[in-house]
């Protein structure tokens, strides 16, 4: 491996990107249009409708059950009662309610008491416009209960862990997930044409080795996913309160989604991620004869690992039979290890992230040897 | 087998071929050829489309593995990486980078054979005469332009050999004239150069001529001595008077 060669590459590849306006606008626009979009769909969706289970309706105060039950009827929602916490977790397990409201046996009383909200769990969006719903209507009851001070109200779910906002859990899914798919495609894409447009033959006829090659593109197009990644870390995770100026009314750019742990460590999991991206994208190109095969690979290759590496689905709930697959996608492990960041604060102690980063650098390694074994001196 | 001509025989061969054979499932690109060629000399592969130049010529830089046979360059059986340095191939397609500019071309191979000298990169495109393009991205030169970029790629490393697969195609007489003129500086200074065409009127500009039909040499010689041979004053028909000898596989 020679060094200056490497860096010739590298900065080929660098130049003839940065005069690539579409490549630059998906790689570094497109993300943060998709990302805002998810963000503003999951927070601001319509009402859904509530099946609500009240458990403990038997020892609070009639006139105030009523007045709850009222309040989330008015909101559109059905509820029905449960004797206890079992039988209403049973009935969201089976799909007849979604959300069960635990109130406490001193629901009147004063001093500290707790509402306990359940959902199952599965479907963190559409749960939280469901929990927002019920929240209005209790809040709006108890309130006028005169004379008491408003329980807390907490989130259970039958599966999983909650989490207040649902962009939390997918945040981390969405970042991972872009940062592999457009490096992929721009990788894809730029070594085909470097096969079909007769410069890999011209290039095989200088002393360039082939690891040479695959490691000017990773340290090429790493460079652009470092960028894109950071540029997306700080639109997802920062936020800045830009004040009214004028007529324009205030408003905040970013979508300021929380995060528990250091965001140079998920920084470190989408890079990683990233340049595994690029050997997928070289290795893919072998089989592809025009870019729109490169396309074609989506729904193949990527598709797939948006079902089943955890994006929308926890990987715990994919059915059995599928399940055995997850572990061979390096997009689970790039979710879970930014999940483990984002919500767990996870730091390079945590066991599971150390494994998570492990796998993910040891696939980047092998994609990498596999991509320079597919690109031969004999390439007709 | 090849006959040998107007070579002196103590000058030790830079190129060499041996019983080399490509085929392509059924098809026999290159059947058996077999061949000496000296340093300080214009070759040409002349022969009709599908008559198995360009194989040949990637057969000799090492780009594809002979079925049969083996090609030597410099001493070196082909494919051989560390030959590579030595060797400037100009390939049938321009095999350019068009995002980038002329220079970043020119730069960018150079930087591949460990070149980093700004006069080596200006020398070559002052020879193609692009001095003055070189901010131009190579997307929007001419189809002329981007052979001479293509063509500087090639020299920029000053090779000892030279491989040029149609290296004049959609290029104006006038810079054919100057084209040629280098490649003949570049002879005598001792390169050993094998240019494929099937343009017969360039043929008289090489020093000897190997007519290549159905993947053989069926001829070889100075355009003077085929013809001579042929007992025509057409290159041309010198060529099917050749070709007419050899039973079409």
């Amino acid at each position: 491996m020679n060094a200056r060669r490497v860096q010739a590459l590298v900065r080929r590849v660098v130049e003839e990107i940065r005069r690539d306006r579409p490549s630059l606008a998906l790689l570094f626009i497109a993300p943060i249009i998709l990302t805002g979009l998810v963000t503003f769909i999951l927070r601001d969706g319509s009402a859904p409708v509530v099946h609500a289970v009240i458990v403990g309706a038997a020892g609070a105060p009639t006139p105030l059950v009523g007045e709850i039950e009222g309040g989330l009827r008015d909101g559109g929602a059905t509820v029905t009662e449960a004797p206890d916490e079992t039988t209403a977790r049973a009935s969201i397990a089976d799909g007849t309610a979604s959300v069960a409201i635990v109130l406490p046996t001193d629901l009147l009383a004063s001093g500290s008491r707790t509402i306990t909200l359940i959902t199952d769990g599965l479907d963190p969006s559409g749960e939280a416009a469901q929990l927002a719903v019920v929240q209005k209507g209790l809040l709006a009851a108890l309130t006028s209960a005169a004379g008491t001070t408003i329980p807390a109200i907490t989130h259970a779910t039958v599966y999983g862990t909650p989490t207040t906002d649902q962009i939390t859990n997918f945040a981390p899914a969405i970042v991972g997930f872009f940062a592999y798919f457009f490096v992929y495609l721009l990788t894809g894409v730029s070594f085909l044409r470097e096969r079909t447009g007769g410069t890999l033959e011209r290039l095989m006829a200088t002393p360039v080795r082939r690891g040479e090659i695959v490691a000017g593109y990773t340290l090429g197009f790493g460079l652009f996913a470092t960028v894109q990644v950071a540029l997306l870390m700080t639109w997802v995770l920062g936020s800045v309160r830009i004040p009214a100026i004028g007529p324009m009314p205030a408003f905040s750019v970013g979508l300021g989604v929380a995060i528990a742990g250091s965001p140079l460590m998920a920084f470190l999991v989408v890079l990683l991620l990233a340049l595994g991206a690029v050997s997928l994208g070289i290795f893919l190109s072998t089989f592809a004869r025009t870019e729109l095969q490169i396309i074609q690979f989506i729904p193949l290759v990527l598709a797939p690992q948006f079902l089943l590496s955890g994006v929308l689905f926890p990987v715990s709930s994919l059915p059995g039979i599928i399940q055995p697959l997850a572990p061979f996608l390096p997009l689970t492990y790039a979710i879970d290890g930014l999940r483990q960041v984002f919500i767990r604060g996870a730091d390079l102690s945590v066991g599971a992230l150390q494994l998570d980063l492990a796998v993910l650098a040891v696939i980047a390694l092998f994609f990498a040897v596999i991509a320079s074994l597919t690109i031969r001196r004999d390439v007709v | 087998m090849a006959r040998v001509t107007a070579s002196p025989s103590t000058v030790e061969p830079s190129i060499r071929a041996r019983g080399l054979v490509k085929t392509f499932g059924p098809i026999r690109a290159v059947a058996d050829i077999s061949f000496d060629l000296v340093p300080g000399r214009i070759f040409g592969l002349l022969g009709p489309n599908g008559s198995g130049k360009t194989t040949l010529i990637r057969l000799l830089t090492g780009m594809t593995r002979p079925t049969a046979g083996h090609a030597e360059v410099l001493g070196a059986i082909m494919p051989d990486r560390a030959i590579l340095s030595r060797i400037g191939y100009m390939t049938q397609s321009d095999g350019i980078y068009t995002a980038l500019t002329v220079a970043e071309n020119v730069r960018f191979f150079a930087a591949t054979y460990g070149i980093r000298d700004q006069a080596a990169i200006l020398d070559v495109l002052r020879i193609v005469d692009l001095s003055d393009r070189q901010r131009t991205i190579a997307s929007t030169l001419s189809g002329g332009q981007r052979r001479r970029l293509s063509l500087a790629c090639a020299l920029v490393h000053r090779p000892g050999v030279l491989f040029l697969d149609e290296p004049t195609v959609g290029i104006d007489p006038l810079l054919r004239v100057e084209f040629w003129a280098h490649f003949r500086r570049l002879a005598e200074a001792g390169a050993t150069i094998v240019v494929s065409s099937h343009v017969m009127d360039e043929a008289d500009r090489c020093d000897e001529l190997l007519f290549v039909r159905a993947g053989q040499v069926i001829a070889r010689g100075s355009g003077g001595e085929l013809r001579q041979r042929a007992g025509t004053q057409d290159l041309e028909q010198a060529f099917l008077s050749f070709a007419g000898t050899v039973a079409t596989p």
